[in-house]
């Protein structure tokens, strides 16, 4: 008979260990199905939440082979092929403090979440009495972010936050945006001023949010939205902007980056010099860099400039 | 079998990677691959100008697509990032009529039209789906055994899966292949498909540093004798900033990175010179001359 192994993570509050559970395996079920097994056939004290089975309370999140599943709705014959194997490792959420086994404590993100505002500063537009009303164009820039269930899998996942716990985790970068972007909303600044204060240009572009949202909310396209919206109230002076400027700035020179002049422009010419001329002798050193060679303008420059010059004039015309 | 790609090396490999221009170079003429650069390509915006003007980004990229396009060819890159920025605006712009609209109204200032009509690929896609690993593998004149290898993929070859999508992003296999086609042996570890930070090493160095160390002791410790990546960008993090890096640990973290093209180069009777292994910031030379068989 075929099994499926599951070596889970226990904690008892003090004690950490991983225990191992032999199920028969059935086709067509879920990771919640095996939890829930397991409880109730094996043992009564393994400790996990959940509750709707339907994907859409958020609570039954957990890693399996280091990747953040919900457990209602993840297929263990998914799984099972994915990884070709039978043992499966169940571990709780990552970058979250740990109540009981694959139980996890969402106070401290609870608190955190506050910080953007997460709620309408409504506009004079409406009023209680007459209403709100959106265009679908209007409703559609919030549909996406609504759809998260603050199931914690980003946060999990969240390369950033793992280094760096001030970094504010992607779901609560996705509630800012959704009230930051809400027509009625009269404060957008409100809502991504926190997120700024926050690290918010520490984000690595890891897509590991984006890669395993159960809702496939594309929080890449929001962190970058909220950033533009940063350098428009004229947060500039900062590395994360001033790098995401020489890129826009070098381009529309020559086409290409100018990587000698990249790191001055981004962190100052004082900086540059006293904090990086190791680096920059060991690349010279090995012929990585050279400081002589710099980008000329590409064939079709004339082209770029045009490009540039056609969207920002659409773009004023836009706002 | 006839392989033509429009190649668009991105600016990495103009500048601080030419050595994976020239390790590319030799192993597509070996095997018989044609890359035509595309003329007057740009910068793919290194997912940093979507952070001050998605439209630009957008526009950028369709141009340069339409460049692949007028030489009626699939467009192949070699960096992570330039596959993701270009497939990114493929996408957009073919699933999105008005946005299709818009792009074309800025090409035209540029005398370009995008019509969707070129793939978007990277070069580790085209070993393993256009040129095929039995082919490969009979290419290898100094099958590198006894070389231990650790993959590193980086981020931008495997998500989102919703713009790659050549292989399922939480247990991907292609690099593996890859490198038991060359007759190496994969060596399992635990940072495989980790961030290399390099995006963010400005704003947030000391998470970045902490990252790639770990990255690297991670491979060290498996037993690696080199880390192999196909992305130029992750090779910039891992090599040139890992004498940085090692300040933050106790424990010796070194491991020499190479690239892709590199292995493949070696295994195909190219020395390490020819491949601008000479190049790198950690020295490679040493464990190669010491593992590998003169070809
Ligand atoms: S049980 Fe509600 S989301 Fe899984």
């Amino acid at each position: 008979m075929r099994t499926i192994t599951f070596r889970i993570q226990r904690y008892d509050g003090s004690r950490s260990w991983f225990q191992e559970y032999v199920i028969p395996y059935e086709s067509g079920r879920t990771v919640l199905w095996a939890l829930i097994k397991i409880r109730e056939e094996q043992d009564p004290t393994l400790t996990f939440t959940a509750a709707c089975r339907h994907a859409i309370c958020g609570s039954c999140a957990v890693r399996v082979n280091g990747h953040s599943v919900l457990a209602c709705k993840t297929s263990l014959d998914e799984l099972l092929k994915v990884f070709q194997t039978d043992v499966l490792e169940v571990t709780p959420l990552s970058n979250f403090p740990v109540i009981r086994d694959l139980v996890v404590d969402w106070r401290p993100k609870t608190e955190r979440l506050k910080t953007v505002k997460p709620w309408l500063i409504p506009t004079q537009a409406g009023s209680a009495a007459t209403g709100f009303a959106q265009s679908p164009q209007e409703y559609r820039r919030i549909a996406s972010p609504t759809d998260c269930i603050q199931c914690g899998i980003c946060s999990s996942e969240c390369e950033q936050l793992a280094e760096n716990p001030r970094f504010l985790d992607p779901f609560i970068l996705n509630r800012a945006y959704r009230f930051a972007v809400d027509s009625r909303d009269a404060a957008p600044e409100e809502h991504i001023r926190p997120a700024l204060e926050s690290d918010l240009w520490k984000c690595l572009h890891c897509y590991q949010c984006v890669t395993h949202c159960p809702k496939e909310i594309r929080l890449d396209q929001e962190i970058a939205y909220l950033r533009q919206q940063t350098i428009r109230m004229g947060e500039t002076d900062n590395p994360g902007a001033r790098h995401a400027l020489a890129f826009h700035d070098d381009v529309r020179n020559t086409g290409r980056l100018d990587e000698v002049t990249l790191p001055i422009k981004t962190e100052g010419l004082l900086r540059t010099v006293t904090r990086r001329l190791p680096f920059a002798m060991r690349l010279i050193r090995t012929g990585k860099v050279n400081p002589l060679q710099r980008p000329r303008p590409v064939r079709g420059i004339e082209g770029i400039r045009k490009i540039y010059a056609h969207v920002k004039e659409k773009e004023g015309k836009r706002q | 079998m006839r392989l033509r790609y429009g190649f668009f090396p991105g600016c990495t490999l103009e500048s601080a990677a030419r050595e994976v221009m020239i390790a590319t170079q030799k192993v597509a003429g070996a095997l018989g691959i044609e890359l035509v650069e595309l003329e007057g390509w740009s910068c793919c915006g290194a997912s940093h100008i979507q952070d001050v003007d998605e439209e630009l980004a957008l526009a950028l990229n369709a141009r340069n697509i339409a460049l692949g396009e007028a030489l009626g060819a699939p467009i192949l890159t070699l960096c992570n990032t330039c596959t993701l920025m270009l497939r990114s605006a493929k996408q957009r712009i073919d699933e999105d009529e008005a946005a299709r609209a818009r792009v074309n109204e800025a090409l035209r200032a540029a005398d370009l039209q995008y019509r969707g009509t070129s793939d978007i690929t990277h070069f580790l896609w085209v070993l393993v789906r256009d040129y095929g690993l039995e082919n490969l593998r009979k290419q290898v004149k100094r099958p590198l055994t006894g070389l231990k290898v650790a993959c590193f993929y980086g981020c931008h070859i495997l998500r989102p899966p919703q713009v790659m999508g050549f292989e399922n992003p939480w247990n991907p296999r292609s690099m593996e292949m890859v490198v038991e086609a060359l007759g190496a042996e994969n060596v399992p570890y635990g940072e495989r498909l980790s961030c290399c930070g390099f995006h963010a090493v400005f704003p947030a160095e000391r998470e970045v540093l902490r990252k790639t160390g770990v990255s690297c002791r991670s491979a060290r410790e498996a037993g690696a004798d080199v880390i192999v990546t196909p992305c130029p960008l992750c090779h910039m993090q891992l090599d040139m900033y890992q004498p940085d890096a090692q300040q933050q640990f106790a424990e010796s973290i070194r491991i020499p990175i190479l690239h892709l093209p590199q292995l493949v180069g070696l295994a195909l009777g190219f020395s390490p010179e020819e491949l601008g292994i000479r190049r790198h910031v950690v020295d490679a030379i040493p464990v190669l001359e010491a593992k590998l068989a003169r070809a």
